[in-house]
């Protein structure tokens, strides 16, 4: 599959209004002559037809102070100078360190367009977080042979074993992350699977049972067995091409997993065979797994009742995740998926997200130099998650020896997610994208989602293709370690 | 093993004023059409009590930020910001979050859960800079706090012993010390910022009821708690021990301020107390820059438990205002190392405190090296105070809070501390240990931002600029 046929469609916000990152303010020296009307082409003013006074602005469509270089800059523009542009204070409630106003901002253009935004005044490649992914930075050379776009490939192989069993390619170095029914909807289950089979990739059951809806997109599903085994069935693992292990969550690392009651509706405890409106513990940690041996009679539990499967392996990141990582490399993983301490989660404790385990960005280091020495590394492949938010998130995590990523958030931001972090309480989530409430869960369709989604990995994709070629490089898979393209903030001093 | 030990938590609002984060204004432009007041899952939109025809002001305290009616609203009449009376408290170290949280704590006892990932910088400052390590596969993993097995957070007080020795009988021959059992790794140590006789005897019965212990200087002790005095510390100077005699004999433990001067008469007062009652003696002493070597000494000396206290931010005292003061993760370490140098460090019990402001805090500071923390300010805060660090520090006790009733503060205060337990057993259970006492100096799993930045971009950046050169 060529990212290049994947179908681009432009499609709006499901809302009215977006969140402005200005504020334009008419003061009483208006005289409502309507130049500023007739002069913006982005329609922040309007005067409503039989109206003698114009309407409020419409912030959030103001592309801001790089305006002034237009000639229809409507502060210089009013003969009465009664305009000004400011930040919009509501700009500071949306986004954190990790995720800024700026980067949620640019993922919803990414969704909307296919592309990355035009606009020059949104920073969202990096975030704000001060370490990390935020402080490095992709070196690029200069005077580089330019390559043709079409000439550069972003497939990556998930089967380096050579063990008779399936190899699979993905035509883009990402998919999925696993997120249940109950912890998400349906319509935004049924759209990741649907845009993974759009792009020759996957996604994930996260623990919670397969439902019906899936069954389409099989080939580009990979069901997850996790500890509380919830919804978990042979002709479950039968259907699918990969089978993922989650011993562990970045988010919560050691803790297991957790279904509040409220979101324990009637049909999520069906899918899950257990009682509605109770908890759902997912225990930590698998109690028939205390050593690699033990862990390996779990793989081969799974080969044995799918031959053709791939078996990912999915734990967070201690200090000795390498030693993990290497264990599940001879217990005959063919993927192993490390999830950083900062990873997304639908209900999670704080202080094991904040506490609990390492960033990815050392846990990527370290397991790669680790399966290097081994000389393992070119028989597994190395996928990352946890905090992988953009596209140079993405480029550099390869950069520092992953093959690929897992991404959860840039998904269910470009479904418009806010990260009010709201997934785990009451009815679920506000905006319909993590819910199973029956009002809420209807918020959008899946022919809409499904969009948003292609949408947002085409526009990672062309921008993946860009560093691509700004490297030289014809595959991404010659991208993987290379570390010394990349710079960090703190060290070039 | 010491019994199953469990806190009861107990929904316990206080209703008096209190910060929200989020202020929602609502513009002239608006046409009352109520869409808000449906797409709003939180209630914070309803139409006016007297007059319906008109939308009532926005409630915010219970806004979530979720944006649904800001950006539903048809004619865009809605501002949301965040409020300047939550962006004024707390500081630096006291971040405003840390407020909502607590005080939410305290309401419902819970362990705070939320949705989507970590949001906060990468790494900070001090407990900040560090990370707990966690069990999968190749190591001993624990059920941790929704399994069945006992996660133990029990800690001892007092002085142990080096070994033990016989005689030839095999009879043994070594006196061993009284020690004071106490079931969470906690202690309360309240500041005394004028309270309200409600507040202090709240604090000294939550103590009691977590079966732990609270420090209160001598003449600040309530009359009306003299029945809990087995889960007093009354806080004397060495000079004030005659004259208290009454309170140490009824008292478990008597906290003495430090002198120099104690360096030399230390034994003879620890004798002289524990002739009155056995009653064991903490010394407590401020975190200044050469504290490890005074802890030293004392130990030598014979002290059975040293509480060291930084400043309300975690920092030590050394006479300089921020620049080169050593942060608590630093301050705990170097006592710790010293007495492990010194080979002392299993006779004595070190207690830190000072900025002790989350759950967190206290598996770090134990990982660092502390036996158990003393905890301060969150149980004011527990109680609906505010705390602002600039210009200068002050606790702001919330207006009508001498009116509440003792069961209603003292339940605040079980609530925090039971979520503080729950979160201690979260991450105890995913480092896979199953004793608190095993915490102690358990460097090995933490996490320390330098010494991994080093290992691994440290390997990749610094080696490549010497390549450079």
């Amino acid at each position: 599959m060529k990212p290049s046929t994947v179908q681009i469609k432009k499609i709006p916000s499901r809302f009215k209004h977006q969140v402005p990152k200005y504020k334009v303010t008419r003061s009483n020296a208006c005289i409502n002559c309507g130049t500023c009307a007739k002069s913006c082409p982005h329609g922040v003013h309007e005067r409503q037809e039989g109206h003698n006074r114009m309407s409020v602005p419409i912030d959030y469509k103001c592309i801001g102070f790089e305006c002034k270089n237009n000639d229809f800059y409507c502060v210089a523009k009013c003969p009465r100078n009664a305009l000004a542009i400011s930040l919009n204070p509501m700009y500071e409630t949306l986004g954190d360190h990790r995720w800024t106003a700026d980067m949620i901002t640019g993922t919803w253009i990414m969704a909307e367009t296919g592309y990355p935004p035009e606009r020059t005044d949104l920073e969202y490649n990096t975030g704000n977080s001060g370490g990390g992914f935020d402080k490095l930075r992709l070196k690029f050379p200069t005077g580089r042979p330019k390559i043709d776009k079409f000439e550069i490939s972003t497939e990556i192989p998930l089967n380096r074993r050579n063990d008779g069993r399936a190899n699979i390619v993905i035509s883009t170095p990402v998919y999925g992350g696993g997120m249940s029914f109950g912890s998400v909807s349906l319509p935004t289950m049924v759209s990741k699977a649907h845009n993974a089979a759009i792009w020759n990739t996957f996604t994930c059951t996260g623990e919670g049972g397969y439902p019906e809806l899936l069954q389409p997109y099989n080939d580009h599903v990979i069901t997850q067995v996790a500890t509380g085994l919830f919804g978990v069935r042979e002709e479950t693992i039968q259907r699918v091409k990969i089978v993922e292990f989650k011993y562990a969550q970045g988010a919560k690392p050691g803790l297991g997993g957790h279904l509040l009651g409220e979101k324990n509706t009637e049909s999520v405890a069906r899918m899950r065979e257990a009682v509605k409106g109770t908890s759902l513990f997912s225990p930590f940690p698998f109690h028939s797994v205390y050593s690699i041996e033990d862990h390996k009679k779990h793989i081969d539990w799974i080969k044995e009742i799918n031959p053709d499967a791939l078996v990912s392996v999915k734990v967070s990141t201690p200090n000795d995740v390498d030693m993990v990582a290497v264990g599940s490399y001879y217990a005959g993983a063919h993927i192993i998926h490390i999830d950083g301490g900062y990873g997304g989660t639908g209900a999670a404790p704080d202080i094991a997200k904040k506490n609990i385990a390492m960033p990815i960005e050392y846990a990527i280091t370290k397991v790669h130099n680790f399966l290097k020495d081994e000389g393992a590394r070119d028989a597994v492949t190395l996928i990352a998650s946890g905090g992988i938010r953009t596209a140079h998130d993405l480029a550099k995590a390869i950069c520092l020896g992953a093959d690929g990523a897992v991404i959860g958030t840039a998904e269910m931001v470009s479904l418009e997610c806010v990260r009010c972090g709201n997934c785990e309480s009451g009815r679920g989530c506000a905006r319909g994208i993590a819910s199973t409430d029956s009002e809420l869960a209807d918020l959008f369709n899946e022919e809409w989602a499904t969009q948003r989604l292609t949408n947002m990995y085409h526009a990672w994709n062309v921008q993946l293709v860009e560093i691509l070629q700004k490297f030289g490089m014809r595959s991404v898979r010659e991208l993987v370690g290379r570390t010394d393209l990349l710079e960090h903030v703190d060290y070039s001093k | 093993m010491p019994k199953k030990y469990h806190i009861n938590p107990k929904v316990m609002p206080l209703n008096l004023e209190s910060v929200h984060k989020f202020t929602i204004e609502r513009g002239e432009n608006c046409i009352n059409c109520g869409r808000c007041t449906k797409v709003c899952i939180y209630e914070a939109h309803k139409r006016g009590k007297g007059d319906p025809r008109k939308m009532a002001d926005p409630n915010t305290v219970v806004c979530r930020n979720c944006f649904r009616c800001i950006q539903e609203c048809p004619r865009g009449a809605l501002e949301k910001s965040i409020d300047k009376d939550f962006l004024n408290i707390g500081g630096a170290y006291w971040k405003a979050d840390m407020f909502i949280t607590l005080w939410k704590q305290a309401e419902d006892g819970k362990v705070p859960v939320s949705g989507a990932g970590y949001r906060g910088p990468f790494t900070g400052q001090g407990f900040d800079s560090m990370w707990t390590d966690m069990s999968e596969i190749v190591r001993p993993t624990r059920d941790g706090i929704h399994g069945r097995e006992y996660i133990s957070t029990s800690v001892e007080l007092g002085r142990k012993l080096n070994h033990l020795t016989f005689d030839e009988n095999g009879k043994l021959l070594s006196k061993i010390h009284t020690t004071v059992d106490i079931p969470i790794p906690i202690i309360f140590d309240v500041p005394m910022e004028n309270l309200s006789a409600n507040v202090l005897l709240a604090q000294v019965r939550a103590a009691a009821e977590l079966e732990t212990c609270i420090v209160l200087p001598a003449n600040h002790i309530p009359a009306d708690a003299k029945k809990y005095s087995r889960s007093i510390i009354p806080l004397i100077t060495a000079k004030e021990i005659d004259k208290h005699q009454a309170l140490i004999k009824n008292a478990r433990i008597v906290a003495l301020e430090y002198t120099e001067d104690l360096l030399n008469t230390f034994p003879a007062l620890k004798d002289k107390i524990k002739k009155i009652n056995n009653t064991l003696t903490i010394v407590r002493i401020p975190a200044t820059k050469s504290v490890e070597n005074i802890v030293s000494r004392l130990a030598q000396n014979g002290a059975e438990i040293i509480h060291v206290v930084a400043d309300y931010r975690g920092m030590e005292f050394n006479g300089s205002v921020n620049e080169n003061r050593r942060l608590s993760k630093d301050v705990i370490r170097a006592v710790h190392l010293k007495l492990v140098e010194d080979r002392i460090r299993d006779e004595v019990t070190i207690i830190f405190s000072g900025g002790i402001a989350m759950a967190e805090h206290v598996p770090k500071a134990m990982i660092c090296g502390a036996d158990l923390v003393a905890v301060d300010l969150p149980l004011l805060i527990a109680v609906g105070a505010r705390l602002y660090e600039e210009p200068e520090q002050i606790i702001v006790l919330p207006e009508g809070l001498e009116k509440i009733p003792v069961r209603t503060l003292l339940q605040r205060v079980i609530n925090l501390m039971g979520a503080w337990h729950s979160q201690l057993l979260e991450v105890m259970g995913a480092m896979g240990i199953r004793e608190a006492r095993r915490l102690r100096g358990e460097t090995g799993r933490a996490i320390f931002f330098e010494e991994i930045d080093n290992e691994t971009f440290g390997k990749i950046f610094k080696q490549r600029e010497i390549k450079n050169v």
